[in-house]
């Protein structure tokens, strides 16, 4: 029987001004399972990158529960929730995110030492060699193209072995031949290391690719499908 | 699926035992020179500030301390403005201790080789004096000269003013001397006081045939003595104190004298110590200004860790390690420059201080210098990194993502650590906590003003927006409004520079418009007195023959106080609990008598001075200030001891006197009609404007009366010039660090903001505009802030000039608009080269390059 390793329950998010109250997630509800590949689509505002926030512990609910490799984050602290993500969590952006003032190699070797762990030089280069980099590893960001930059960033997401991979619009701001490349490459790496997939896109096709998509409308999740059929 | 809490058992690692974080700091460290090296800028300007400053407060106290002898000459001096009385003359004859004596008066001096003249000191001096130190002199063998009489010797200023040499000749009273050399150095002399009246000696043999001690002359007596042991000289002032009280004579131990200078310098080391604090605070202030903007531009890079794993602490310590070790290392370059600028300090001090600065490192200087550099370094930057703890990793999908908690324990405790600072630190530097306390609610109250006149001066330009002026000028003055710009930090600290030497020229100005006579043609500018009644008519005449309008002739009578509100000057000496101050009982009063007042006076309270028709009662009118020395009030009483005469008066009113204008003016005036038969002498005043008339007329007067002496009060307008081109010298020089410190902040604003400017820049580009344009607007946005921040300094001066003038100074304020404009033109310019200096990259960048720099 596969595993539960992200759990949402009534998950509703609510931004308060002194004006009025603003819903941008509903009482959403959902599970995945260990390994699956899972996409959240939706038009902008739905609700898309919050609901990934709040699955991702990098927010918390106004109520609901969320549940991350049977940890209920809502009653951790701030710190708690990092080290969770250190350990279970892997992350890709739409903008790369890496650290400026660090080489590839060195960007790639942050999850890792965070943890305590030493000679971890070999599995990064190793990672950064699996995804076409090589020969750029001491490469600073500034050094390399939008699409290598999003290869060190796969690399950095995949390097602890993620039991979760979370993806905000991983191939949004590439061409064509790179959102391609980091498609099959994330997907590859998907399906190597067993990792879990969250992706958050508005690209069908890559949408169509995971097992299951969630549409979300006004912060409602208005359809749970899995692939490869979706109204379009 | 059940629920359940799994509770996280993960090991927290504390600064020193997380390796990765000293591993990211180094990482992060490489890419962030610019921005750190202005961190450190600012803690090396206000850490070279307080080390130079302690580190010179420390050779003066060494100093002091070594030569605190040969300040003195001797053990004991017993001074007195009048010979001393036969009781004293025997007391000193029955000690047998070495014993010299001096005698110093004004005079004028006619140098016979240009037929120049003007007034010195002239001190006569008979014995062994110093008994400490020695005289130095050019040649060696003058004062052996001087001794054997006929020969005289002077400061150095005064011979090379007047260009004396060696085989020139004085006329000094009725006497020709010879000169013999110069005075380089004297114990007891020199200093700044040389400068307003340089010295000439002579034997105390030769000072009669002078004929200068007339009646009326003002002597000052003065007679040292070499006491072998403590114990014999505590014995001596034991026996000595009680007598010269008696007879009003003063005496100096060498341990007072050290006390006095210790508590002049204590004055000066204060003022330093200010300035200094200033430049730290403004340190602290371009630390906390360029962290808080390092931190700001962190808020990605931390969200990016936090999302990786990283904990809060983690994050912070990674930029606190940096701004620590910097800090380190800025505390020692501040440390060593600090120490060389003290070298440069005893040149700004040669002349004003009457012995020669050692140099020695002190390492006390050094310590504290790092000390507070570090501590420096922590606390103001814990304040703005703190924040990094918070910054929620959800920022990396979001970017105006807000933290959660805004206050935190170590938030707290930073606030109060800061706000206790700068008062901990003014009460160790001035060792007094009242002082301490004093300098800290100053400059929050400066530092208030500041901010206060520049917010008033951002909303009036808010308000009054050109916004029908053109692009380059609007546009450049709306970047001032920019997110990030610190446009207000900015203004105060450049501002407070530009009004530490607002206010110094203001004070400047308004002291010399004291002596200042040009334009006021009916001012007197030279005075003369000393005038026996034999001379009066030949001095007038003298005058006439040269066409000098005498402006007055005044009567003044020396007498000394006998009885004060019905009790005997003796008696009120011997109570202690009264509280009239001895010097004011005992002195020589110079008293004049008329029957109005003069128009350099207006009567505050009561009448005139008038003699009453009834039964003759004579009444007096006092000085403001004098009244409340003596404690009288209108109606007391007063015997005034007439050469011998006493003479009753009572107070008829108080006069306010402005002294300056139109000398001279007394403390006491008398009606007609009491003092006319006393023995005076007479003071007259003129005005001279063409230099060569002055020479010729005081050339003639010392040849006729070589007794009378003359003010030229043109000469101490330039003396006080020249003292203020020294002081001010220093005092600009140490303005000039918050001014550096400003300057930082300012570079540290510019580079940062860099990247928002990019991005402006290249959508001009895009839409057209050319580099001339782009350096136009950021010269002009510059330009601006330059101006509002003089303004606000110099606003603020305005102000404080004001208050300083008319309530510690008490003179009249004034100030030179085109000295102002140019003090106000000079920060411009200033803050637009350092502007332009850092924007270089930005204006002169193509922008397809930026706009892949920025994808």
């Amino acid at each position: 029987m596969s595993q539960t390793v992200l759990q949402a329950e009534n998950l509703t998010k609510i931004y308060r001004s002194a004006e009025r109250d603003l819903v941008v997630l509903d009482h959403i509800s959902f599970a995945v399972e260990q390994g699956n590949s899972i996409s959240i689509i939706g038009p902008s505002g739905s609700g898309k990158t919050t609901l990934l926030g709040l699955c991702a512990g990098l927010d918390t609910p106004s109520s609901g529960t969320i549940s991350l490799m049977g940890f209920k984050l809502n009653n951790m602290s701030e710190d708690d929730r990092a080290y969770i993500r250190n350990q279970y969590v892997g992350f890709v952006f739409q903008n790369f995110q890496l650290l400026s003032t660090l080489t590839a190699l060195e960007n790639v070797m942050v999850p890792l030492e965070l943890r305590g762990e030493r000679n971890v030089m070999n599995k990064a280069k190793e990672l950064l060699h699996r995804v076409g980099l090589g020969d750029r590893v001491h490469h600073y960001p500034s050094q390399l193209s939008g699409g290598e930059q999003q290869r060190v960033a796969m690399a950095r997401a995949f390097i602890t072995d993620p039991k979760i991979l979370f993806a905000d619009e991983p191939t949004g701001n590439l061409d064509e031949e790179n959102a391609t490349h980091i498609t099959e490459l994330l997907f590859n790496l998907n399906k190597e290391q067993g990792t879990t997939l969250v992706l958050v896109t508005h690209n069908l096709d890559l949408a169509q690719r995971t097992q299951r998509i969630l549409r979300m409308k006004g912060g409602k999740l208005v359809q749970d499908v899995y692939s490869p059929s979706i109204a379009r | 699926m059940i629920e359940y809490i799994i509770k996280i058992k993960r090991k927290t690692k504390t600064i020193f035992t997380d390796r990765w974080v000293w591993r990211m700091a180094w990482r992060d460290a490489r890419h962030n020179y610019s921005r750190l090296i202005l961190f450190t800028a600012s803690l090396i300007t206000g850490i070279a500030a307080v080390v130079a400053l302690d580190s010179l407060n420390r050779s003066l106290q060494n100093d002091i301390d070594n030569n605190a002898k040969e300040l003195l000459g001797a053990d004991l001096v017993v001074t007195g403005d009048k010979k001393f009385a036969p009781e004293v003359k025997t007391f000193f004859d029955s000690l047998k201790y070495p014993q010299a004596s001096e005698a110093d008066m004004a005079s004028m001096v006619l140098f016979l080789h240009n037929g120049q003249s003007r007034l010195i000191r002239l001190v006569a001096l008979r014995g062994n004096f110093p008994f400490y130190g020695e005289i130095e002199t050019q040649p060696a063998n003058a004062y052996r000269k001087v001794k054997r009489g006929r020969y005289a010797m002077l400061d150095e200023t005064l011979a090379s003013q007047y260009e004396v040499s060696s085989d020139d000749s004085l006329r000094i009273g009725n006497s020709v001397f010879k000169v013999a050399g110069v005075v380089k150095k004297i114990p007891g002399g020199g200093g700044i006081m040389t400068t307003f009246t340089p010295s000439v000696y002579i034997s105390l043999d030769d000072l009669d045939s002078t004929g200068l001690v007339q009646f009326g002359s003002r002597v000052n007596y003065k007679q040292y003595f070499k006491i072998y042991s403590e114990k014999q000289k505590a014995a001596t002032v034991e026996k000595i104190r009680p007598l010269l009280r008696k007879h009003g004579y003063r005496f100096d131990t060498v341990e007072e004298r050290k006390q006095d200078l210790g508590e002049g310098f204590q004055s000066i080391y204060r003022f330093f110590s200010l300035l200094a604090f200033i430049a730290l605070i403004l340190g602290c202030i371009g630390v906390a200004s360029s962290v808080h903007i390092y931190a700001r531009e962190k808020r990605e890079e931390v969200a990016v860790l936090r999302c990786v794993g990283s904990s809060g602490w983690q994050a912070f310590n990674i930029f606190f390690i940096q701004i620590f070790l910097l800090g380190i290392i800025g505390s020692i370059i501040g440390s060593v420059l600090g120490v060389s600028i003290q070298q440069l300090i005893p040149f700004f001090l040669e002349g004003v201080i009457p012995f020669e600065l050692t140099f020695a490192i002190s390492w006390q200087s050094l310590a504290l210098g790092l000390l507070i550099g570090t501590v420096v370094s922590i606390l103001f930057s814990i304040l703005p990194l703190v924040g990094v703890r918070f910054v929620p990793p959800l920022t990396v999908l979001r970017t105006d993502s807000q933290p959660v908690r805004v206050f935190s324990k170590t938030k707290i405790t930073a606030i109060v650590l800061i706000a206790l600072f700068p008062m901990a630190f003014a009460a160790i530097q001035t060792k007094s906590i009242m002082t301490g306390g004093m300098f800290f609610l100053g400059l929050v109250a400066a530092l208030g003003c500041l901010a206060g006149v520049a917010v008033i001066l951002l909303m009036i330009v808010r308000k009054f927006f050109p916004h029908r002026a053109g692009f380059i000028w609007r546009h450049s003055l709306s970047s001032l409004f920019r997110p990030n710009n610190q446009t207000r930090v900015l203004m105060v600290t450049i501002g407070l520079g530009a009004f530490i030497i607002s206010t110094l020229n203001i004070v400047e100005q308004s002291m010399l418009g004291q002596v200042e006579f040009t334009g006021q043609e009916n001012q007197s500018n030279t005075i003369l007195f000393d005038i026996q009644p034999s001379q009066k008519d030949g001095v007038v005449k003298l005058m006439n023959d040269n066409k000098l309008k005498v402006n007055q002739v005044v009567p003044i009578i020396t007498c000394r106080l006998s009885e004060l509100k019905g009790r005997t000057v003796d008696s009120l000496q011997r109570d202690t609990s009264d509280r009239v101050p001895n010097w004011a009982l005992t002195r020589e009063y110079r008293v004049t008598y008329r029957g109005s007042l003069h128009h350099s006076e207006e009567l505050i309270k009561g009448k005139v001075q008038y003699k009453s028709a009834v039964n003759d009662s004579i009444f007096v009118t006092i000085s403001e200030g004098m009244e409340e020395n003596l404690e009288v009030k209108i109606g007391d009483s007063l015997v005034f001891d007439v050469q011998g005469v006493p003479v009753k008066a009572y107070i008829s009113g108080v006069r306010k006197v402005d002294w300056p204008k139109d000398p001279p003016n007394f403390i006491f005036v008398f009606p007609n009609g009491v003092l006319e038969g006393a023995p005076q002498i007479y003071v007259t005043a003129t005005r001279i404007d063409d230099q060569q008339q002055a020479n010729r007329f005081q050339q003639e007067l010392v040849m006729q009366f070589p007794n009378v002496s003359l003010i030229d009060l043109r000469l101490i307008l330039g003396t006080i010039n020249d003292l203020f081109d020294k002081l001010g010298l220093i005092i600009r020089f140490l303005a000039l660090f918050s001014i550096v410190t400003g300057l930082v902040v300012l570079a540290g604003a510019v580079i940062n903001s860099k990247f928002v400017r990019i991005k402006e820049n290249v959508l001009l580009r895009t839409v057209g505009a050319r580099t001339r344009q782009i350096t136009q607007i950021t010269l002009i946005e510059y330009a601006y802030l330059g101006l509002f921040s003089a303004l606000t300094g110099m606003i603020l001066s305005l102000g404080g000039g004001w208050l300083l003038t008319k309530f510690f100074f008490e003179i009249t304020f004034a100030f030179d608009w085109i000295e102002l404009l140019t003090i106000g033109f000079g920060v411009i310019i200033l803050t637009m080269a350092i502007g332009w200096f850092n924007s270089r990259e930005v204006i002169t960048t193509p922008p397809l390059q930026v706009l892949r720099k920025e994808s």
